[in-house]
């Protein structure tokens, strides 16, 4: 008893570490230095794990190219965004000087919240090797829920909300947001709205569509705009509601389980915030072969999503060196592979080498989702991350919740 | 004749009683072994070995979350047991036992998750959050509290005479406690071993939030396949999960005795 | 030779080491809880504010999901109960001998989350028992069968719990049986002329009831905070209070952490009641 005691007393006043004040000069340092400094060392990364195919990429690809060329030490730990938020706030109110976390695979609302804990560490992505690839062209890449990046996280992948079908039980899906009620209304209990991210994307591109004027959503979050066309959202959804899958009483919780019950052909629609990972889905036996995929008009939402670093995280340098690998033409290149992930990618292809180049031209073509440059042109932007997280609420109340 | 009937009332039941019981294992090694089980098939179109084959290789992490959590639990049950007898001799000798049981009894109850909220502020604090060694005592508030309520039945009446008529005769407490009670506890302190190893086994809501998703036990690994729908290798793991209470169980079935059976009532005590 | 001083030392750290891993934990937890409830503690302080309590008790949702909650341990319990009263009645002697003897045990070598896994795998929508009903032509369509999973009434957790502790109760009832004589006692009632519904009525029931109620009471409340079936297998509304206490502490809003901490606060407080009562009123009613 007496050595718990003792055991304890160490502890709470002997674990104590400090923040590293190197951090801060870290960045202008050159990169070998910068290697060398990582070089064997463990790097705790969190990122949401809901995809075999995701997961599959970061362990058996990722891990073990880092640990080989590296000796660096890739733990994940599961948690989707506003885990990652609160835990980040659960430390500062615990008063650690060090964090638990080096890199998160954030985006929009994350970065957004993240940003107002002062949270991040950066500006980076200038410090990376590989950042002279990044195509910062593009608003779809250098603007993350109407926030200008700023180097603050690193772009990761560039994807497109899609509608995803089964084209032998629902030969005609609806072509538009506007047929979409009709559509539900014909065949009731088969469609539902996942009660996660990627739904909350699919409302917000419908609330854009009910608005009929996508320019209302640039810019800082309007109050006004988003009382308006979420009313008329929640509106069009309570009417539905009967006709929903289980009457719109319960709704799935997690990505995978709607595409559990796509798969068992409980409901004719799934949806993804990857407009190819119905090719991944199909080759892997989970989806039906007659599964496809398309945008809807006037179009969704195509964002990028992010990885950034803790400003409390005790391996900067680590840090660094895994979130640049998976930005080298490499690892990016692998991922986009239709059989791997299919995340389309964030570097600027004609900057790079020519061989690379090459090779992501020689990427196997989708078979079974949309065009990627068709739906280019039925791509919206994310409004800013206040609309998403009203939505996650009033979701919860407006529909979940009422009766 | 109603002999007859109600031989043959005994045998349904039983079978239906061992269906209902096979059904779930059945089921867990069925999807463990398959590929492709899409409705409305019964049966998996694919049998395949590769899931337990990672196991071999060590490749989904598996069998590194099995050695964890075989390490974790084991160290958790023997803390707990350990100090969890003698503490339990100090509280039943107690002039203030009932108080004493109450702060055991209060922990026990409580939902390890809530407690792991109430909690969590404290392991991020000392820097044990997402630590082995913070799981480790976190399931120690858990398994501790339980080992103290056990054992009380054991410093009875009767340890107590046994006790001190070996003091009388001269002996030591060294060598009471290794001649006499040591001895005379064998059966519950594996018992109760046992116990501590199951509840630290099984142990999910307190492990995931205290450990942060980073200290990868077997049930935070299952909870994970379920989450990215990968429903043969969550069967999978379900069944390493269940294997070590199955061999108990196979072994001596009074080592399954759920916790409570084994915890005598609490208001004989306080 | 110990010092007094020494020895008293002695006990008073062993003392503190014993609270240190039950009641100080619990305790300091909860005062951080009512703290940071309060607005006193955590980045979100702004000074003490009843805002979250007021948020919290006067939301309907919190009321609902502690009622869920308990409806689900009562309920559950309830059932467990009949089908292992009726189990020992009428089985014991098969559950004495052979197979069946091992049989009640093995529901315990399941832990919740697999439990929780089997059960959606079972009775979902598209889970085993849809397809063979839709094999059989019950069912033309998953939409159809009367899943279990995400039910709005909690079915699915109410009978995972229940089967996973009838079993249980059994043996607590097989066990308490010999210990209390209750053949003998049902053999003396018959010999004045019981019938045999008053022997199971006026003896087996009272008395199996009275010796297993610390456990069910003990039972009730590990299923009323139980998390990882209602995670698996619950609906987002009604939620049991555990997943909802979590949940509430990994939103967007984060201003939903104060009434996380509102909640588990409450629902500790409520059980350490339960227990106490539980305790207390018995203990009256023996003297």
């Amino acid at each position: 008893m007496r050595v718990l005691l003792l055991l304890m007393v160490l502890c709470l006043f002997g674990c104590r570490e400090s923040a590293n004040p190197e951090d801060a000069k870290l960045l202008e340092q050159p990169w070998e230095v910068i290697e060398e400094q990582a070089r064997g060392s463990t790097v705790q990364m969190m990122m949401w794990q809901g995809d075999p195919y995701i997961n599959a990429y970061m362990n058996e690809y990722v891990k073990p190219a880092l640990r080989e060329r590296y000796g660096i030490e890739l733990s994940l730990s599961s948690g989707q965004g506003s885990q990652i938020v609160n835990l980040i706030m659960a430390e500062q109110e615990a008063g650690r000087r060090t964090g638990s976390l080096d890199i998160g695979w954030i985006n929009g609302e994350t970065f957004y919240q993240l940003r107002q804990l002062d949270a991040l560490y950066g500006p980076f992505t200038e410090t990376l090797p590989n950042g002279r690839y990044i195509n910062w062209e593009s608003p779809f890449i250098a603007m993350d829920f109407q926030q200008p990046v700023n180097g603050m996280e690193a772009p990761w992948g560039n994807v497109q909300l899609a509608f995803i079908y089964d084209s032998l039980r629902a030969p005609e899906p609806p072509q538009s947001f506007a047929e979409l009620p009709g559509y539900i209304r014909r065949h009731p209990g088969t469609f539902t709205i996942p009660n996660e991210f990627t739904g909350m994307t699919l409302l917000k591109s419908w609330m854009i569509a009910l608005s009929n004027q996508p320019a209302l959503f640039e810019g800082e979050f309007d109050q006004k705009v988003y009382a308006q066309y979420s009313g008329q959202l929640w509106d069009t959804l309570q009417a539905l509601k009967p006709y929903l899958w289980k009457e719109g009483k319960s709704f799935p919780e997690t990505l995978s389980g709607l595409h559990q019950m796509f798969a068992n052909g409980e409901v004719d629609f799934t949806f993804s915030n990857n407009d190819s990972e119905v090719d991944n889905k199909v080759a892997l036996g989970f989806f039906p072969e007659t599964a496809r995929a398309y945008v809807p008009k006037p179009g969704t939402i195509r964002n990028s999503h992010f990885l950034g670093i803790f400003k409390k995280g005790t391996n900067k340098a680590g840090a660094l060196l895994v979130i640049n690998f998976l930005l080298s033409p490499e690892a990016q290149w692998k991922k986009m592979d239709p059989r791997v992930w299919g995340d389309g990618t964030v570097l600027a292809l004609d900057e790079l080498p020519a061989d690379w180049r090459a090779r992501f031209a020689q990427l196997p073509g989708r078979r079974y989702a949309p065009d990627r440059e068709a739906i280019r042109q039925r791509a919206l932007m994310e409004p800013a991350p206040e609309y998403m997280i009203r939505l996650y609420d009033d979701f919860r109340t407006q529909i979940l919740v009422a009766q | 004749m109603k002999p007859m009937l109600r031989k043959l009332e005994y045998r349904l039941f039983s079978l239906f009683f061992l269906m209902g019981l096979l059904l779930p294992l059945g089921l867990l090694v069925m999807l463990s072994l398959g590929r492709r089980w899409i409705f409305p098939e019964l049966f998996p179109q694919e049998w395949t070995l590769t899931h337990w084959g990672s196991l071999l290789r060590g490749s989904s992490g598996l069998r590194s979350g099995l050695l964890l959590s075989l390490g974790i639990s084991l160290v958790v049950a023997a803390l707990a047991t350990g100090f969890g007898f003698w503490a339990a001799r100090q509280v039943a000798r107690s002039r203030r036992r009932g108080l004493a049981l109450w702060a055991a009894y209060a922990p026990y109850v409580l939902s390890p998750v809530i407690y792991a909220v109430l909690l969590q502020v404290f392991f991020l604090r000392l820097g044990l959050s997402g630590h082995v060694a913070g799981v480790v005592l976190g399931q120690l508030l858990l398994t501790f509290p339980f080992a103290v309520i056990f054992f009380q039945s054991f410093w009875g009446r009767q340890t107590l005479d046994y006790e001190q008529a070996a003091r009388t005769l001269g002996a030591s407490g060294g060598q009471i406690a290794r001649r006499v009670l040591l001895p005379l506890a064998r059966p519950l302190l594996v018992l109760c071993f046992f116990q501590c190893f199951l509840i630290s086994w099984f142990e999910f809501g307190l492990t995931n939030l205290i450990g942060l998703g980073q200290v990868k036990t077997l049930p935070i690994r299952v909870f994970q396949y379920v989450q990215e729908a990968n429903v043969h290798y969550a069967a999978l793991a379900s069944l390493l999960l269940i294997g070590p209470p199955l061999v108990l169980l196979l072994l001596n079935r009074r080592f399954l005795r759920g916790g409570l059976l084994a915890v005598h009532p609490p208001e004989e005590q306080i | 030779m110990t010092t007094f001083a020494h020895r008293s030392w002695w006990r008073n750290s062993a003392w503190l080491g014993y609270a240190a891993l039950t009641l100080l934990p619990l305790l300091a937890g909860l005062g951080y809880a009512l703290l940071y409830s309060l607005g006193l503690v955590g980045a979100l302080a702004e000074g003490f504010t009843p805002a979250h309590w007021t948020a919290v008790l006067g939301s309907t949702r919190f009321w609902a999901n502690l009622g869920f909650s308990l409806f689900i341990a009562v309920a559950s319990m309830g059932m467990a109960l009949g089908l292992a009263l009726w189990w020992t009645l009428r089985y014991r002697r098969l559950f004495r001998r052979g197979v069946m003897q091992i049989a009640l045990y093995v529901p315990l070598i399941f832990p919740a989350i697999v439990a929780g896994l089997v059960c959606f795998q079972l009775w979902s929508n598209g889970g085993l028992l849809a397809r063979l009903a839709f094999q059989l032509g019950w069912i033309q369509a998953p939409q159809e069968f009367p899943g279990l999973v995400h039910h709005t009434w909690g079915l699915g957790i109410l009978l995972t719990h229940a089967l996973l502790a009838a079993p249980f109760f059994t043996l607590l009832f097989l066990g308490i049986w010999p210990q209390q004589r209750l053949d003998e006692l049902m053999q003396t009632a018959a010999t004045l002329g019981a019938s045999r519904r008053q022997q199971v009525r006026r003896i087996a029931l009272p008395v199996l009831l009275r010796e297993a109620r610390p456990t069910l009471l003990l039972y009730g409340l590990f299923v009323a905070g139980s998390y990882e079936i209602p995670l698996l297998i619950g609906a987002q509304h009604p939620q049991m209070v555990s997943v909802y206490t979590v949940t509430k502490l990994n939103r967007f809003d984060l201003s939903d952490r104060p009434e996380a901490f509102v909640i588990a606060f409450c629902f500790t407080v409520l059980v350490l009641g339960l227990l106490r009562l539980g305790v207390t009123s018995r203990k009256a009613k023996s003297t």
